[in-house]
């Protein structure tokens, strides 16, 4: 098994909120070591882990993203849908409290 | 004075495109599908005319699409929300599946097992009467009219007391409130007896096993110490089946069902395995992929496969059934049957695991042994595993609205919408699909998964494009949709 080794990231903040990245570096816990800090224009990650873990953290910070973009702009029917399942399943009508 | 400056027409308006998703199937058709539902299947040219915005009007494929909601202008918007109220009505109702872990103990050892068995011996993981009985009663407060309570293992039958009493407490239950409850029981048929086959039939117990093809496939993927797995599940099969066919005034006989789990040593077996369903009886057969979660993660090197590799597998299998189908022999194919009801029926088949959002405690309840509630019983497996995040109460402390409204029901909701997914929102098989959040976690770390590198949704694209993939040819199209429409 090769060594863990460490790769250095920056992310632009002119594409990703500090949000998202944090967001991937949650999710990366346990498979890969993050160290966020502060860098010029954006957000430098420091990765340590198995081979590739770099690419893949930035994947899944560009996933997380994505994610967020798209709840700015399909929050309103996405929240209808969990909202009349869930309300429906508790016994509740949407809109009544 | 200030003069507004008309509003610049975009491309997409100046077309009279609506929003539609589409997919560029293997074979070069373009399959379009809307939100109420609707798809259709272009060839290359006609789908570069459509959205150039230059099909000629009044062509029959231009009326087709006009009638599916795909020309804006001649949208039918009250016949869109219909389909659309029609294939999401299980946004109203609750849960509707319960499944209640009789007991942890199995004596079968299965290669891919999750339900995180225990030996045969012992009794400190049976589900005692009064967790039981408890389970049927805050099921029976679920907002949905109909349910259903299926017990499950481990090996149910190794808690046959309790299982029995059981059964009788929610048929009395359900007479007194006037709910209809359908009652399931999954065994491996290894511990049946006379005895406990009349009883079940007698309550109208539906019944479901496991066969995963003949018996040299289905003893090495179903390990029991005890005997003959395959012997076991074909002569109780058999059973049932016959008491099927007999039926007799006093209650409805069910036909048995049976589940495949599909493993290396099932890949290039398609034949031989849709073969053994036959033989026995079976006119429906479940091609179910292998899910690396508990003991299957484990192996997988050893049992598992691609994305690839499933939908080779599965375009077989049903290539095969449609040859079947084409000389007169009945047998379909479950993930099919499910798939198709909502393509071409537009109806919601009840099938929890692909929708939106998923069912995850809103659709479906699993009842540990003690007493503690789980999303799912993959929701289960991972708490078995020491990780309680999907455990949503415990039916003797929690009300059944706390549950429904549990951290964890509310995540699994918010993370299975499709609408909040990258690549699900624009996705051709959206209106038909579902993410797992059990699996994206288990597997990526994340309720919401990352679904261009998720195997579990390449997989449903392989089983979605040999569907399509079928249904745009006649006579395959004829048999797919004969298999959902009397």
């Amino acid at each position: 098994m090769k060594p863990a080794k460490t790769e250095t990231i920056v992310f632009s903040s002119a594409l990703y909120s500090a949000e998202a990245v944090r967001l991937a570096a949650a999710v990366f816990e346990g498979r890969a070591a993050i160290s966020l800090s502060k860098a010029a224009g954006g957000l430098r990650a420091d990765v340590t882990g198995p081979e590739n873990s770099a690419g893949d953290f930035a994947n899944e910070a560009l996933n997380q993203q994505c994610r967020l973009d798209l709840g700015l702009k399909n929050s309103r029917y996405a929240s209808l849908l969990s909202t009349k399942a869930l309300l429906s399943a508790a016994g509740d009508k949407p809109g009544r409290r | 004075m200030t003069t507004r400056k008309p509003a610049k027409k975009s491309a997409e308006r100046a077309s009279g495109l609506p929003y539609f998703s589409f997919r560029r199937l293997p074979g070069g058709a373009v399959l379009l599908s809307n939100d109420a539902g609707f798809t259709a299947s272009l060839r290359a040219a006609d789908f570069a005319l459509f959205s150039a915005g230059r099909l000629a009007k009044g062509t029959p494929l231009h009326k087709e699409l006009a009638a599916k909601g795909f020309v804006r202008d001649l949208t039918d918007f009250e016949g869109c929300a219909a389909a659309c109220s029609k294939r999401n009505a299980f946004l109203g109702a609750g849960p509707g599946l319960h499944i209640l872990v009789m007991t942890l103990r199995c004596n079968h050892k299965c290669l891919y097992c999750q339900s995180g068995a225990l030996g045969a011996a012992g009794s400190r993981s049976d589900m005692s009467r009064a967790v039981a009985r408890k389970s049927v009663d805050f099921a029976l407060k679920s907002t949905n009219p109909g349910i259903t309570i299926e017990f499950q293992g481990g090996e149910p039958l190794l808690n046959w007391d309790v299982l029995r009493d059981t059964v009788l407490y929610a048929r009395r239950r359900g007479r007194d409130l006037g709910r209809e409850v359908r009652l399931a029981l999954v065994s491996n048929f290894s511990l049946m007896t006379e005895e406990k086959a009349r009883f079940l039939l007698q309550n109208e117990v539906s019944i479901c096993t496991s066969l995963d093809g003949p018996a040299d496939l289905h003893n090495r993927n179903r390990t029991y110490a005890g005997g003959n797995s395959h012997a076991a599940t074909v002569r109780w099969l058999k059973y049932f089946n016959d008491s099927a066919a007999k039926q007799v005034p006093e209650y409805r006989a069910f036909k048995p069902s049976a589940l495949l789990t599909v493993t290396k040593y099932s890949l290039g077996r398609e034949k031989e395995i849709i073969n053994e369903y036959l033989r026995q009886g079976l006119s429906d057969i479940f091609v179910r992929p292998l899910a690396p979660i508990g003991y299957a993660r484990k192996l997988w090197p050893q049992i598992g496969y691609t994305s690839a590799e499933f939908a080779a597998f599965y375009r077989s299998c049903l290539d095969y059934m449609i040859k079947l189908n084409a000389a007169g022999k009945k047998i379909r194919e479950r993930n099919a049957v499910i798939m198709l009801e909502k393509i071409v029926n537009g109806s919601d088949p009840g099938y929890l695991d692909m929708r939106c959002p998923c069912g995850a405690a809103i659709g479906q309840l699993a009842y540990n042994y003690n007493g503690d509630l789980y999303t799912c019983d993959e929701g289960r497996m991972v708490g078995w595993e020491g990780d309680d995040l999907f455990r949503v109460g415990n039916v003797m402390k929690d009300s059944y609205r706390k549950v429904m409204l549990a951290p964890a029901t509310r995540a699994c909701a918010s993370a299975s919408n499709l609408e909040l997914q990258p690549q699900c929102s624009r996705c051709a098989y959206k209106p038909f699909c579902g993410v797992c959040p059990v699996y994206n976690y288990e597997t990526q770390g994340s309720l919401w998964g990352d679904m261009p590198s998720n195997e579990r949704c390449a997989l449903s694209m392989g089983v979605f494009d040999a569907l399509f993939g079928l249904l745009a040819k006649p006579a395959g199209a004829k048999i797919l949709k004969g298999w959902v429409t009397p």
